[in-house]
């Protein structure tokens, strides 16, 4: 499925794109960016505000399968881990993925049950997963409360910051970085090609293709109406821990959380509000508590009904919680979509246009190994992974 | 006597200083029910600040007793509620203000969520503490913190201490010391308020601050307390048998103290850091008071609460005249004048750090940190600088580095021109860290009666 060296592939491509430009300095744009200019690809990144403003730069960073629906978003999540994995060991990314198990959790016997299908789903797309007797868990994960009723340890995961990725693939990257651009629209010649981009101070890019790569402003650049679903998500940060409680070895993750995300059956969550609880130990000692999912809100505020709500599940499962102060709460805004896939690929009616977008909250996990895929289709090389199913086109019926 | 079930009052004060005390005075006299919260045990603030039950208070100038008197028999009059060990933790985005109630003996720390009609922000000012190689080491102080413990316990830590840094308050400080019996080793100060006879003239206009400022000065004199001006401190270690090795540059000559604790100091700013803007829709109406607003000094203080109390009542619609803004103008071209006098006449400027010097002292980071951070980027933003390099992101919120690192990357950083303090320190929520546990605790809810607050109604 995935060729074992393109990770490192830096020979020019075949036929040279000529002039690239990418809207948005997320995750999913500097990977692009990071790999096309690794090429020799001339690119240039036109960035509304700054690199990691958007959901980039205010999520947690689970490189993680075990949170995906089982099929194609399974098999997305693998390649995600091990593109991660090839630029860690490759240098750009040293230092910024480190492996750990996920823990998925289950507190009552409904729960189980969803969580032992999830884990089957998971065996099946070949994750090692095993489920936990009741002493292990305790010996395992001895801070996690008595009602915890089943565990299952899910191997071969990770953590990356968003923002750090951002920051050392654009370090690494040679390509120009404008920030404070926003773009505002596309100049077309008469076959629907793009030929330049325009940006908020009224100035024109001359563009021989273009990847729009820009979250949620992605509908308006590209008319992508009712497409996509802002979906605010409320994180709390601890301060540091240090030597006070015993961390889990990775994260623990309720399994409320995969139905609050939609990645198991019993529910897509359609309540505009829903919580699912992930408590993930950070490597500086603090834990990275989660959180809401809020569709259609795009301010980025915490009420304290939400922080309460977390809060108190997060007690519930792991008590010794409550010793620590809360730090900080913050706010972002994942790119949902209505039908819940990512949006992938060219553009249909414009052949140098594309877009990468909608991947909710898993685009930290995908973003690298995304970047390097909309590179290849920008390169007209043949994708790693058949992705005609998260192609535009099936939310662009009208363009011809 | 009214019970407050529910917590829904007109006027939430933030601060027991002069300016929530004054704002919370005249938000009475136009009728408003009104809560003030104070984090400490007791009214006063900074400047009268009371001290410790059962200590001594520290002498305070004629003016400032008079005052205080005035304004605490005010205050006491004014039937406005009062909540110590309180602080206020922030305006979630629904305009609730969230008031964390401390633990204390017996009393498990909460959360009281209060719905008020307006909010009145007047948490005072935090001293400036320019960086420099050593400032983190124990036994290095702020000024205004060895000031607020003289005022608490009526007495000065005993050993030798060092008072280095830039203002006025330098002096306030070593004249305290002189009168409790132990005076400062020396002042280490950068600017040269003697050099500017014609500044020094325009004191004359706040008769006043030039009777406080010619009684300082001569009980320094008095007691032969040496005066450095036109001098900084270029580094501050550990000494090998206990105790700390300062060395200071003035112009041309190069001096050492050993002393026991140095206390600094750069100037006052507001204590602005993460706290709410405007106001959510359907939240408080919002406003800031006293030196958090625009740090002028204690009179300021007193007259922009009044005003702050009285623009509240204004904008909750009752009919009442704006108050005249003359007096904090006053305070505003005095406090202009002693700013003048105290431009420092000598500032290492950040570009000439060393290396290791400490700039954020939460997370350890340093002035080779943020070198290391700006090379290779220009028009570096406040996020990349916070998010790539710690910077303002400990527990403090920033209260101690933003300014410094801001003043550093406007200097040495290409395109960070526009950047601001506030830009780092950004807002928060919650203000400060709140223990998990007390978020948790119910609170402030009928259920809980020794939640409810209790305001007198004639
Ligand atoms: C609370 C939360 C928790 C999360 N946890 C995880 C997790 O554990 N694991 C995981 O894999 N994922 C997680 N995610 C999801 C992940 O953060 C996102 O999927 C990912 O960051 C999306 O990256 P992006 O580059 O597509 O978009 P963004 O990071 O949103 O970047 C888009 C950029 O485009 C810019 N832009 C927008 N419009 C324009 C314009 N017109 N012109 C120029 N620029 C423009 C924006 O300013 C922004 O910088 C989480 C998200 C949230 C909110
Ligand atoms: C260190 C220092 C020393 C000073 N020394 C002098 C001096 O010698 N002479 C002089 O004329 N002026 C001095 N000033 C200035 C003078 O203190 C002020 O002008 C005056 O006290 C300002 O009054 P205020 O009410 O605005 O703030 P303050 O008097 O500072 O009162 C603010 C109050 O808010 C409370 N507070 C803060 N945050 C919260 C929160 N989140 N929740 C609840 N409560 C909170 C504090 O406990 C404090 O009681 C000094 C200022 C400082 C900072």
């Amino acid at each position: 499925m995935l060729s074992p060296s393109f990770h490192n592939d830096a020979a020019p491509p075949v036929n040279d794109p000529g002039h690239v430009v990418i809207v948005g300095a997320g995750i999913v744009g500097i990977s692009a960016a990071f790999f096309l200019s690794r090429r020799g690809v001339q690119v240039t990144v036109l960035e509304a505000a700054a690199p990691a403003a958007g959901a980039s730069g205010a999520s947690d960073g689970a490189v993680s399968v075990a949170s995906k629906r089982p099929g194609l978003m399974m098999q997305l999540g693998l390649a995600g881990i091990a593109t991660y994995r090839a630029l860690a060991s490759g240098g750009v990314l040293a230092g910024e993925f480190r492996e750990r198990p996920t823990f998925i959790v289950a507190s009552n016997a409904a729960e189980a049950e969803v969580l032992a299908e999830h884990a089957a789903a998971l065996a099946g797309a070949g994750v090692t997963v095993r489920l936990l007797a009741r002493a292990e868990i305790t010996g395992l994960l001895p801070m996690v409360s008595e009602e915890v009723v089943a565990v299952a340890r899910v191997e071969g995961e990770g953590h990356a910051i968003g923002y750090r990725v951002v920051e050392r693939l654009a370090r690494a990257g040679r390509f120009t970085l404008r920030r404070s651009a926003p773009v505002d629209g596309f100049v077309r010649d008469k076959t629907g090609r793009v030929t330049a981009v325009s940006t908020g101070q009224g100035g024109l890019i001359a563009a021989d293709a273009v990847l729009v790569a820009a979250g949620n402003g992605s509908e308006r650049l590209l008319g992508l109406s009712g497409a996509l679903i802002p979906r605010k998500g409320q994180l709390l940060l601890t301060e540091r821990a240090a030597g006070r409680l015993g961390a889990p070895a990775g994260p623990l993750m309720s399994s409320r959380y995969l139905l609050s995300k939609g990645a198991a059956k019993g529910g897509p969550a359609d309540a505009a509000r829903s919580f699912g609880l992930v408590i993930d130990p950070l490597a500086t000692g603090q834990f990275l508590i989660g959180g809401t999912r809020e569709d259609g809100v795009t301010n980025t505020h915490n009420d304290l009904a939400a922080v309460r709500h977390i809060l108190r599940e997060a007690v519930t499962l792991m008590p010794d919680l409550a010793r620590l102060r809360l730090l900080r709460a913050f706010s972002g805004i994942r790119t949902a979509t209505v039908d819940r896939l990512p949006i992938v690929g060219a553009v249909p009616g414009a052949e140098n246009l594309f877009v990468a977008t909608g991947f909710e909250g898993d685009g930290i996990c995908l973003g690298p190994f995304m970047g390097e895929l909309v590179h290849r289709l920008i390169c007209g090389e043949p994708a790693a992974v058949d992705i005609n199913a998260l192609s535009p086109a099936r939310f662009t019926p009208r363009a011809a | 006597m009214t019970e407050w079930k529910s917590m829904d009052i007109d006027l939430l004060v933030v601060g027991g200083g002069p300016a929530g005390m004054a704002a919370a005075v005249e938000a009475r006299q136009a009728g408003l029910q009104v809560l003030l919260v104070d984090q400490r045990e007791r009214l006063g603030g900074a400047i009268y600040c009371q001290p410790d039950p059962g200590c001594a208070p520290v002498a305070m100038s004629a003016r400032h007793r008079a005052r205080w008197q005035a304004l605490s028999r005010e205050f006491a009059a004014s039937g406005a509620a009062v909540e110590f060990h309180t602080s206020f933790a922030g305006l979630d985005s629904e305009g609730l203000a969230l008031l964390e109630r401390r633990a204390s003996a017996g009393e498990a720390g909460r959360v009281l969520p209060v719905r008020a009609r307006a909010v009145v922000l007047a948490v005072g000012a935090v001293e400036r503490i320019a960086p420099l190689p050593g400032w983190e080491l124990p036994g290095v102080m702020s000024a205004g913190g060895l000031q607020m413990m003289m005022k608490r316990r009526g007495a000065v830590p005993v050993g030798r201490t060092l008072l280095a840094g830039s203002g006025p308050l330098l002096l306030a400080v070593a004249s305290q010391m002189v009168a409790l019996g132990q005076p400062p080793v020396a002042i280490i100060e950068r600017a040269r308020p003697f050099g500017q006879p014609a500044e020094l003239l325009k004191l004359l206009a706040t008769p006043g601050y030039l009777r406080e400022a010619l009684a300082i000065l001569a009980r320094l004199h008095k007691a032969r307390v040496p005066v450095l001006h036109a001098t900084q401190l270029t580094s501050i270690r550990l000494a090998a048998g206990g105790g700390l090795e300062v060395e200071c540059r003035g112009q041309g000559d190069e001096r050492r103290f050993s002393v026991d604790r140095v206390a600094l100091h750069d100037g006052i700013r507001p204590n602005d850091f993460g706290l709410p803007g405007g106001a959510a829709t359907g939240g408080p109406v919002l406003s800031r008071a006293g030196d958090c607003r625009e740090a002028l000094g204690a009179v300021a203080a007193i007259e922009d609460g009044k005003r702050a109390g009285r623009e509240a009542a204004r904008m909750l619609g009752l009919k009442l005249p704006a108050m005249s803004l003359q007096p904090v103008k006053r305070e505003r071209r005095a406090q202009a004048v002693l700013a003048r006098l105290f431009s420092p006449a000598l500032t290492t400027p950040p570009a000439d750090l060393p290396d290791e010097t400490v700039i954020c002292r939460c997370e350890n980071r340093t002035a080779g940190d943020l070198r290391g951070l700006l090379a290779g980027h220009d028009g570096l933003s406040a996020r990349e600088v916070k998010l790539n390099g710690r910077f303002a992101m400990g527990s403090c919120q920033g209260r101690f580095c933003a300014d410094a690192t801001v003043d550093f990357l406007r200097r040495c950083g290409a395109g960070a021109e526009a950047l601001e303090a506030s830009h780092l320190t950004g807002r928060r929520w919650p203000v400060r860290p709140v223990g998990i546990a007390t978020l948790l605790a119910e609170g402030g809810a009928a259920a809980d009666p020794a939640s409810v607050i209790r305001i007198e109604e004639e």
